[in-house]
């Protein structure tokens, strides 16, 4: 079954890339609400997050709120006085639009780290310079193998007794030498990874960079649809102008604001769309046989 | 798809970003978006940097003895940041910059991040991360005589390195809340942050001075025995 | 025409006395199968490097090498393969299809050229279904394969291995040899390969070439080498008996005459032809009384709450003097155990005693400090200092009692001495502790007979000493020389326990080549020692 997930990385990137551009450089209401609730139904629907990470959302999503008013006295309409200063309707509504753009960008960051694991990301930046990919592919097998070497070390340095946690001093000092044994010992071994890459030719010609990922017709289809939805998105923000300061004067309903602001809410949901879709084919294919 | 295999199509890349489209980028965003967008330019002039580098390092050539090392003390310094009590992340690109060369320097900031981020988080503050460690270890690179002579000037470099990107960390921080530069939200940030940048301007000074010797040592042996 | 043309060639280390490689001759044909012996140290490493260029050292070289009458300068790497000891460090990139396409990214192949190869390379060595997997969940079995497989794909013509199969146990070792045979069988490519594992190799070749101290010493076929060593004049303290598989030592120990057997059935006819009215030794020792050392009752371990069992309800019991040896396949949990044993790892029911006393009544001081300690399995945990003499600094008592003499290497880094030696200054640093019990992790991973001979010394040693040994090991010929006692563990618990004699003669699988080749005759020849005294007991030599 073809998901979300499974598109070429690049398609993936550049609908994060959409999405996350329109929620950050839009600050118009309308699109910041439907924004949030649709990252909140992404990330339920999917899983993304767990209840601690709601509840860490909604802390930031609060802090946010409450911070611009409490700091920014531009705006005409004095809600109240807190402290000889103007708490003004104007900055709370700015306040709440940049609430909605901070957690619905937290939401979607979220999702984004969990779709773009770490060979998609090696992927991504693998094809501006094959020496760069070779890097990071390296780097991130080291950082496996010092994991399970820094657990070895801990164990033997301990059965030998030399590790103490007694105190914090200790602690640190036990933590410094397990780091200096483990240091020394990829160093001094990396020089057998130096000659394996080098009798496989390393150096010997200009390098290219191999791939499991390929461009489908469906990957580029997705690229362009998304374009357009954001062009769309974009154009509709654009002719619906919002002022917060010093008085509020938004035109959220003209036809061109509703017309972004439905592309917009089409974007946020593609990739539900497209596993949902999906999962009915599946079905009625299944139901055929 | 941007695969710049063309190593022409680099060379080119690699003039044209610094001396027009970084300059481009900052008029663009003068003129057109009248000083509005601050966090779009930015970001793109962070990528860009990036970009400027990745093509320089693709042209060089590397021996595999380099490249090894380098992923190692890069991977050491993601490493790092998984240890309890421990983020020596900025004094292990420091060690690699100042044993090493800028170039190692950069990347071992530069990719400890991005790699890094994809167990902490990816995000649009990803390439700021990268130019700021980055830019760290390339510092810490080009001083190396200076650095390795003298231990003071060495902590000198771990304080300040650590302020620095706290303060810089914190301009992104409001460029992107508040849409554009307010000093006041600015204050508060650098003052809410004091203590985090405090402390990790200790850290930074404790391992570098706890690394300093050892790791030092170490990559001088390595650097003499594989003729780095 | 010869594939490989090696013409008086020598080679001399910068500041080294001695040349490390003298006068060789070597001609070596397309398609063949060449095995190189000698102990370490006698340059086999060397002239493996010195056949690709890219991993020369430095030093001063003489004589020629030529590739089809060419000069060895102008092959480049397409051409020769190479695959070193050390799986996990071979290895370049995070996962399983970047490491097949890396030596073709190098060689600056197109996407559809490296898609072609890596499918064919997974198909053939039948690792398509890992190749998603990243590296560091590989098995080190897994690892050497994929090291080779990567090595294929550049498509070379001669294949370099340099002691490919010493990290791995046996079933992977195997494993591995077989399918080197099979890709010099179907495809032609010439195979040298410096190797300590004569059971099979000696089967597998067509020729075998033997080196002491930079030196050719043998070279024809198996059984020509075989032959001329075991009757070489010198022959019982010549260092190659050790190499030799056990059927030719045994035909040597009782003077045979004859076709030299080399494989185990070949030694099994071999030994038909003797008497075999007394069939035992009749030497077991039988102690009574025996004081328990440690001992584990119904323990289960897992790492993770809702994880499998690694060990589920084991029961152990180690006495105190004795070696007892821990045998298993690798991934069994035997390295689990050990840990547990240790009181690295906290199991989550059962009970530990160590002297008779709860495991848990120890604190870590008193713990490791005198009672238990632990070698690990890899020795470059162990190491802290930049000079071997650092490292050893509270270890003198245990330096003078060792039958090798550490301290010319104390000016050395510890990563600069052999993996023998580096072994050695690691079970000084656990024997420091003066510990009741030593348990050792796979202590003979890696070594050749003749540093296998030495730790088993060291060993007996101990144990005379009081000490009681706990041996956690794949390796069967080695448990069946030093332990008194042995367990098959399997399953997460012990399967069988015997004493050494009765665990290796009722074993039909899991023994020694020794009792393999005589256990249709005699009963308890589970060391080419052994089976050679009964045969003389019999009537001797034909």
């Amino acid at each position: 079954m073809k998901c979300f997930e499974q598109l070429n990385p690049f398609a993936v990137a550049v609908y994060y890339l959409c999405v996350l551009g329109l929620i950050m450089f839009s600050m118009n209401p309308l699109l910041l609400a439907i924004a949030l609730l649709t990252s909140v139904l992404s990330a339920v629907l999917t899983g993304t997050a767990n209840g601690r990470a709601h509840l860490f959302s909604a802390i930031v999503f609060l802090v946010a709120a409450v911070l611009n008013p409490l700091f920014v006295h531009k705006g005409v309409t004095v809600l109240f006085y807190l402290n000889d200063r103007p708490f003004t309707l104007e900055a709370a509504v700015y306040g709440l639009s940049a609430a909605c753009m901070l957690t619905a960008a937290l939401y979607r960051l979220r999702e984004l780290s969990r779709v773009l694991s770490s060979d998609k990301v090696l992927y991504l930046f693998g094809r501006f310079s094959p020496k760069l990919a070779l890097l990071l592919s390296m780097t991130i097998r080291y950082v496996h193998l010092l994991r399970v070497r820094y657990r070895k070390i801990q164990d033997s340095q301990k059965a030998l007794g030399l590790y103490d946690d007694g105190n914090l001093i200790d602690a640190v000092r036990g933590r410094a030498r397990v780091l200096s044994i483990l240091i020394t010992w990829t160093l001094e071994n990396g020089i057998v990874t130096a000659e394996s890459m080098e009798s496989r030719g390393w150096g010997t010609a200009r390098r290219t960079s191999y791939a499991v990922y390929r461009v489908h017709a469906y990957d580029a289809l997705f690229m362009f649809v998304c374009a357009a939805l954001t062009a769309l998105t974009a154009v509709g923000v654009y002719h619906s102008e919002v002022v917060f300061y010093p008085v509020l004067d938004m035109d959220l309903l003209s036809p061109w604001g509703i017309a972004g602001a439905g592309a917009f809410t089409l974007l946020s949901v593609l990739p539900l769309t497209i596993n949902g879709t999906e999962a009915i084919r599946w079905r009625i294919s299944i139901s055929k046989i | 798809m941007i695969v710049i295999q063309n190593a022409r199509l680099r060379t080119v890349l690699r003039y044209i970003i610094p001396f027009v489209l970084i300059p481009a980028a900052v008029i663009l965003s003068a003129v057109v978006f009248e000083g509005q967008r601050y966090l779009i330019v930015s970001l793109g002039i962070a990528a860009l940097a990036l970009l400027l580098f990745m093509t320089g390092f693709e042209r060089k050539n590397i021996g595999s003895r380099r490249m090894v090392i380098t992923a190692i003390m890069t991977a050491l310094a993601v490493f790092g940041r998984f240890i309890p009590l421990f983020k020596p992340i900025t004094a292990i690109c420091v060690m690699t910059a100042v044993y090493l060369g800028a170039q190692a320097g950069f990347l071992c900031g530069a990719l400890s991040v991005l790699i890094s981020n994809i167990w902490f988080g990816q995000g649009p503050w990803t390439p700021f991360q990268m130019l700021a460690f980055g830019l760290i270890g390339l510092f810490a690179g080009y001083l190396s005589r200076f650095l390795l002579k003298h231990s003071l000037l060495l902590i000198l470099y771990g304080v300040l390195s650590g302020a620095a990107y706290s303060l810089i960390m914190d301009v992104w921080t409001v460029l992107w809340y508040a849409g554009g530069f307010e000093w006041k939200l600015y204050l508060s940030a650098i003052l809410s942050a004091v203590p985090f940048t405090a402390l990790y301007a200790v850290s930074n000074v404790v391992f570098l001075l706890l690394l300093k010797k050892p790791v030092g040592n170490k990559l001088q042996r390595i650097k003499i025995k594989y003729g780095v | 025409m010869a594939h490989i043309d090696i013409q008086n060639l020598s080679f001399t280390y910068p500041n080294a006395d001695e040349k490390a490689l003298s006068d060789i001759c070597l001609s070596i044909g397309h398609g063949a199968f060449v095995t190189l012996m000698g102990a370490t140290g006698s340059g086999k490493s060397t002239l493996l490097r010195l056949l690709k260029p890219e991993l020369r050292q430095n030093g001063t070289l003489a004589g020629k090498i030529k590739y089809d009458g060419m000069d060895i300068e102008n092959n480049g790497t397409r051409t020769v393969g190479y695959v070193a000891q050390n799986p996990e460090e071979q290895i370049v990139t995070d996962k399983v299809w970047h490491e097949l396409a890396f030596t073709l990214e190098n060689l600056g192949a197109k996407q559809r050229d490296i898609a072609r190869r890596v499918a064919e390379i997974a198909a053939y060595f039948d690792m398509d279904a890992w190749l998603e997997r990243d590296t560091a969940t590989l098995s080190g079995g897994e690892k050497q394969l994929l090291n080779l497989a990567a090595v294929m794909t550049a498509d070379p013509e001669l294949l370099l291995l340099d002691e490919p199969t010493a990290q791995l146990d046996p079933i992977a070792a195997s494993r591995f040899l077989s399918t080197v045979y099979r890709l010099n069988r179907e495809t032609g490519v010439t195979v040298l390969i410096c190797e300590h594992r004569s059971e099979e190799l000696f089967a597998l070749s067509d020729r075998v070439v033997v080196l002491d101290r930079g030196r050719l010493v043998y070279d024809g076929t198996p059984r020509e080498v075989a032959t001329s060593a075991a009757t070489a004049v010198d022959a019982p303290d010549s260092p190659f008996m050790g190499f030799l598989p056990t059927a030719a030592r045994i035909f040597h120990a009782v003077n045979g005459r004859g076709e030299l057997p080399l494989t185990i059935r070949e030694g099994q006819r071999f030994v038909e032809n003797f008497d075999n009215t007394v069939r035992s030794l009749n030497d077991e020792a039988v102690i009574e009384n025996r004081e328990e050392a440690l001992s584990l009752k119904n323990i289960c371990f897992c790492y993770e709450r809702n994880g499998a069992d690694i060990l589920r309800d084991l029961d152990m019991t180690v006495y105190r003097g004795e070696v007892f040896a821990l045998l298993g396949a690798n991934g069994a949990g035997k390295s689990t155990a050990a840990a547990v044993a240790a009181g690295l790892r906290k199991p989550y029911s059962g009970t530990m005693k160590l002297f008779k006393k709860p495991l848990k009544s120890y604190t870590n001081g008193s713990l490791y400090r005198g009672n238990i300690s632990l070698m690990p399995q890899d020795v470059e945990s162990v190491f802290i200092h930049e000079t071997v003499g650092e490292e050893l600094k509270y270890c003198e008592a245990v330096i003078d009692s060792f039958p090798y003499d550490l301290r010319p290497l104390y000016s050395r880094h510890p990563y600069d001495i052999s993996g023998g030696e580096r072994q050695l200054v690691a079970l000084c640093k656990a024997l420091s502790s003066k510990p009741g019990v030593l348990i050792m992790d796979e202590p003979s991973k890696g070594l050749d007979a003749n540093a296998k001979a030495l730790l088993r010394d060291i060993i007996l040693k101990l144990k005379g000493d009081g000490v009681t040994v706990l041996l956690i090991t794949h390796d069967v010929e080695f448990a069946a020389l030093c332990a008194d006692r042995c367990a098959l563990f399997s399953q997460g618990r012990i399967a069988a326990v015997d004493t050494t004699q009765r665990f290796m003669s009722g074993n039909r699988f899991y023994t020694t080549a020794a009792s393999r080749i005589t256990r249709c005759r005699y009963d308890g020849a589970y060391t080419a020692e052994r089976a050679a005294a009964l045969i003389r007991r019999n009537g001797g030599a034909l």
